[in-house]
């Protein structure tokens, strides 16, 4: 069974001790819960209906055609106009729908024509809609759905590259560090936005929307992974001299035994640290990099897009760009905070005499 | 010259993102050789090479019987209530890169401050009669037999460095826009090929002949603008760099001074106070401002912002959201009169919005799912929800052309049954899981729904959730300006939202883009099948890469046609054609031109005329400067005037 070390676990509990943060890591964990079953809150697809004593569960399954609920039409049913209409018929048949009924790509304006409409309970636009009559509450969340993936996914890939190759550079040193560092240099120095903006211009048009995003995050992650072999190499470079690794050596370990076992769990704890802020980095470089329209292609759900729409409607739309900042701001607010708190937790210089 | 403009697609509000605004050049000098190039010598030369073209006869060998004409009796234009002076200020979204009329970089959105809107012509077409008035003409004559047009030029005509405009200058511009100098091979072509013959007679008469003779074969000659000779003499290889920046001499009445140029971020106009046309009867109540200040705001809502402030006099409210919502009729300034708003029907051909389908592409080769998508396009929702009911269907890709356009004709209307009668005749009757439709092999009826408009995305959102009701999918892809154009001249979209902008001319053109010759390099065989080796071929503007054996025939018959009434029934039967082969899908367009402008900018009484197609376009306004001081020091004190939103429908369909 996987166990913590005492280090470790007494980490762990100064992390919880610290309340900013640990309360906005169960926020934002909450968050990322609520986020995974998403469909279930906001979604102009019924959670249950029920039609000539059988229930449907539309939210998941293929979609029903309006013909299933004995509608004139084939394409897909309007859940919403279903209840309305079964409440007048006032039969058995019922219809529950989500608290917000709608996703984040449709066009639903009460008023009729396609503008932004303030807040209102009655027509459960909570936060308004957007310039095209889509809900703002739904795209928001959506949205912040795709970008806490986009970071985390992000995360991952930065850190496994930057690790690994970090770590390699450290380990074996010599000309192989030293090409390493060198092809480095060139590569940050590319300037990352133009590489995005140009690869973006290139890209056929007949790749799909996920293949697309695949193609940001990919782009994303060749510029990024960099800045973590610096750390990783000295930090390698550190806990080889140490007397401990020498042991291992002598005792005849592998380098695989050797880095997997001694150096990388030593060596990450530092690293840890500065997960937190590469999500932060993650958030905001996706966010404006929608904001100048070379993001997740439309009509994706995003805040840089939203962010967009509100600073062009400025004087007549102020909820547009007031809910999307708001959910920046608390957004990256939480994370700093976690990412403060893993850092005090995780300090060395805590428990050690190391300088 | 109108025809220009069918080359450049409506790139409307592209923000030209990698444009540094601040790098200065590194000298705004003339390239200064030792010694300047002449190409006096190698022009003659030229002319010489090709007698047949460049011709010189005296007086006498004009035909005595032609029939001069010179439109003075058509009504003046702007209002004699006009003040000349004040200061206009402007907004223009990019610095222009250079001050060229052509080649490279030339065919931006400054040039018709300089050249399309402003300089003269020969003759131009009345904006309400569509004759033609007299530009830089005394008189002129059309002999239709010998398809040539006679021209006398005015003789007080002059450049704005007061050098004469003469039949010189004239046969110049023939051998400037033919000469690969200028890089601009359009151009080339244009003029290579579309006139035979100029004739000098003496300094100020001339003819020029074209191929074939056409209803409005004048058009053809009197939109010409000559070219300062004495300016072009250094032309040669190093035209596009040694001209750059130099500000050429203009027959028309605004100048840019070297000081005036503030490179990335001011450009300002003067109007030359000596120009010769200023009391000529169709120029003197127009171009007003003593100068005109454009400087480059690149973001639309910015440009708003600063037309609030008073920082810019005009603002254009075409779109529905600045109408209703930030400039509404109890907007503050409007209410209290600061800002009038104006809204202005006119009538002229319009340009074709609508989806450009890619024929060559598999599944959009075949007409079942053409006609399907176009019955499953809800153009009438976008023009209710998205433009307010404002705007109209577009019913057929020539439409405002008035007698030449389609009676009848009506674009196929959003129909959920129609569209999958349709696709299910094209095997693509059953429903995916997502409901899109799927056809035996498992295939989806999906398309890239492309647009190189960033700011009309929200139609094409919207057009892709009423088909997907009708089991079509479209994947948007919304591309920079430059990128989308792009795409559609490499022939590389399945569907593009798109539009060409059109001039005002009398008869609709269908070679740029339905002729095979745009679509293929050798479309069909000699028996009039289609050659199955036939290859794409790209940069035309037959965007539908449509070869119809009959229609080629038909475009001929149509470019050949002398008669009125022949090119009318040729155009119909075309119009029918294309509608029958459902390879375009008619979007909608705008009928009228709203602007919004300070009260100290002044329009004539009926504010425009027929065929104009904005509000600045005839420089007809003017600034009373006492109005603006006036309006300045009220908005001050809180006083405030009758509010005025003015509806001109006197040409409303």
């Amino acid at each position: 069974m996987f166990r913590f070390n005492p280090q470790t676990l007494k980490k762990l509990r100064r992390f919880r001790e610290i309340k900013r943060g640990y309360y906005s890591f169960l926020l934002l964990a909450g968050m990322l819960v609520l986020a995974s079953f998403g469909e279930l809150l906001i979604n102009n697809r019924a959670l249950v209906v029920s039609y000539e004593g059988e229930l449907y569960f539309p939210t998941y399954s293929d979609f029903h055609p309006g013909t299933d609920f004995g509608l004139s039409y084939s394409y897909e049913a309007n859940y919403r106009e279903l209840k309305q209409q079964f409440k007048e018929n006032g039969n058995e048949n019922w219809v529950l729908m989500p608290i917000v009924p709608y996703n984040p790509y449709e066009n639903h304006s009460p008023g009729g024509v396609f503008k932004p409409d303030p807040p209102s309970i009655s027509n459960r636009h909570f936060l308004g809609t957007d310039t095209t009559s889509r809900d703002i509450l739904s795209r928001l969340f959506y949205g912040t759905r795709i970008a806490l993936i986009f970071s985390l996914a992000f995360m991952a890939c930065v850190y496994v590259i930057g690790i690994s190759i970090g770590c390699a550079m450290g380990y074996f040193g010599g000309i192989f560090d030293l090409t390493f560092q060198r092809l480095i240099e060139i590569w940050s120095n590319v300037p990352f936005l133009y590489m995005v903006i140009i690869v973006f211009s290139v890209i056929p048009s007949n790749f799909s929307i996920p293949a697309r995003v695949a193609i940001l995050l990919t782009v994303m992650v060749l510029f990024s992974w960099t800045s973590m072999t610096y750390y990783m190499r000295t930090e390698t470079y550190k806990e080889k001299s140490r007397d401990y690794t020498a042991a291992a050596r002598i005792i005849g370990a592998s380098n695989t035994r050797i880095i997997f076992r001694h150096i990388l769990p030593n060596a990450l704890s530092t690293l840890v640290t500065f997960m937190p802020f590469t999500i932060v980095g993650a958030i905001s470089a996706i966010t404006a990099l929608d904001f100048l329209g070379f993001g997740l292609p439309p009509p994706t759900p995003s805040l840089g897009e939203l962010l967009k729409q509100g600073t062009a409607n400025l004087r007549t739309a102020p909820w547009i760009v007031s809910s999307a900042f708001g959910t920046l701001v608390i957004l990256l607010t939480l994370v700093t905070f976690i990412g403060e708190a893993v850092r005090e937790s995780f300090d060395p210089k805590q428990f050690t005499i190391y300088r | 010259m109108k025809i220009y403009f069918n080359r450049i697609v409506l790139l409307v509000g592209v923000s030209t993102f990698l444009l540094s605004g601040c790098s200065e050049p590194a000298s705004d000098a003339p390239i200064s050789d030792l010694e300047t190039p002449d190409n006096t010598q190698e022009i003659q030369d030229y002319y010489a090479s090709k007698p047949e073209f460049f011709s010189f006869k005296t007086l006498a060998d004009i035909p005595p019987t032609l029939n001069w004409q010179n439109g003075t009796y058509l009504p003046e234009i702007g209002s004699t209530n006009a003040k000349k002076g004040g200061t206009e200020y402007t907004q223009i979204q990019d610095f222009p890169r250079t001050l060229r009329i052509v080649g490279p970089d030339s065919n931006g959105s400054f040039r018709p401050w300089i050249l399309d809107d402003t300089s003269m012509q020969i003759g131009h077409r009345h904006p309400d009669k569509f004759e033609y008035y007299p530009g830089l003409a005394d008189s002129w004559a059309v002999d239709k037999e010998s398809k040539t047009i006679f021209v006398k030029l005015d003789s007080n005509a002059s450049w704005s460095d007061g050098v004469p405009i003469t039949s010189d200058d004239f046969m110049f511009m023939f051998w400037f826009f033919q000469s690969p100098y200028i890089v601009a091979p359009w151009y080339n072509n244009w003029y290579g090929t579309q006139y035979t013959n100029i004739t000098k007679y003496d300094e100020q008469t001339f003819s020029i002949s074209i191929p074939d003779a056409k209803p409005d074969m004048d058009a053809r000659v009197l939109e010409l603008r000559p070219m300062p000779q004495h300016f072009y003499k250094e032309v040669g290889d190093d035209f596009v760099e040694r001209y750059q920046w130099r500000f050429a001499p203009t027959s028309a009445p605004y100048v840019i001074k070297d000081k005036d140029i503030k490179k990335g971020r001011l450009i300002t106009l003067t109007r030359n106070k000596n120009w010769w046309a200023n009391d000529k009867k169709f120029w003197q109540y127009r171009f007003n401002a003593d100068r005109i200040r454009i400087s480059v705001i690149r973001d639309t809502p910015k440009v708003f912002e600063a037309f609030k402030r008073g920082d810019i006099d005009q603002f254009g409210l075409n779109l529905a959201e600045y109408w209703y919502e930030k400039l509404p009729n109890n907007d503050a300034d409007v209410a209290a009169g600061y800002i009038h708003k104006s809204v202005f029907y006119n009538q002229r051909p319009r340009p074709t919005y609508g989806l450009w389908m890619n024929t060559s592409r598999p599944l959009l080769e075949n007409r079942d799912i053409r006609v399907g998508i176009n019955y499953a396009t809800n153009w009438q929702l976008v023009i209710d929800k998205f433009f307010r009911g404002d705007y109209s269907r577009m019913q057929t890709s020539s439409d405002g052309y008035g007698e030449f356009t389609h009676p009848t004709l009506k674009a196929r209307s959003f129909s959920i049954e129609k569209a999958l009668r349709s696709f299910a005749k094209a095997g693509f009757a059953q429903r995916g899981p997502d409901g899109i439709l799927v056809n035996d092999e498992g295939q989806k009826l999906a398309f890239t729904l492309s647009s190189g408009w960033e700011n009309l995305k929200d139609i094409l959102t919207i057009l892709k959730e009423e088909a997907a009701k009708a089991g079509l999918e479209f994947r948007v892809e919304v591309l920079d300006g430059t990128t989308g154009w792009k795409k559609v001249q490499e022939k590389k979209h399945d569907i593009h939202f798109s539009a060409f902008n059109v001039s005002l001319e009398m008869y609709p053109r269908f070679w740029e883009t339905y002729h095979s010759d745009n679509a293929y390099d050798d479309a069909f065989l000699e028996d009039g099948s289609v050659n199955p080796d036939r290859k794409l071929i790209t940069q035309t503007n037959n965007l539908e890469t449509l070869s119809i054996f009959e229609m080629d025939d038909m475009i001929h018959r149509y470019r050949a046609s002398d008669s009125k009434d022949e090119m009318k029934e040729l155009a119909f039967a075309m119009t029918e054609l294309h509608h029958e082969h459902a390879s375009f899908s008619p979007g909608f367009y705008q009928p009228f031109f709203r602007v919004g402008h300070w009260r100290w900018v002044r329009y004539p009484e009926s504010f425009s005329y027929k065929h104009a197609r904005s509000g600045g376009q005839l420089f007809v306004h003017w600034i009373d400067t006492d109005m603006k001081e006036e309006t300045l020091s009220a908005k001050n004190d809180g006083k405030s005037f009758e509010p005025q939103v003015r509806n001109y429908d006197q040409h409303a369909n």
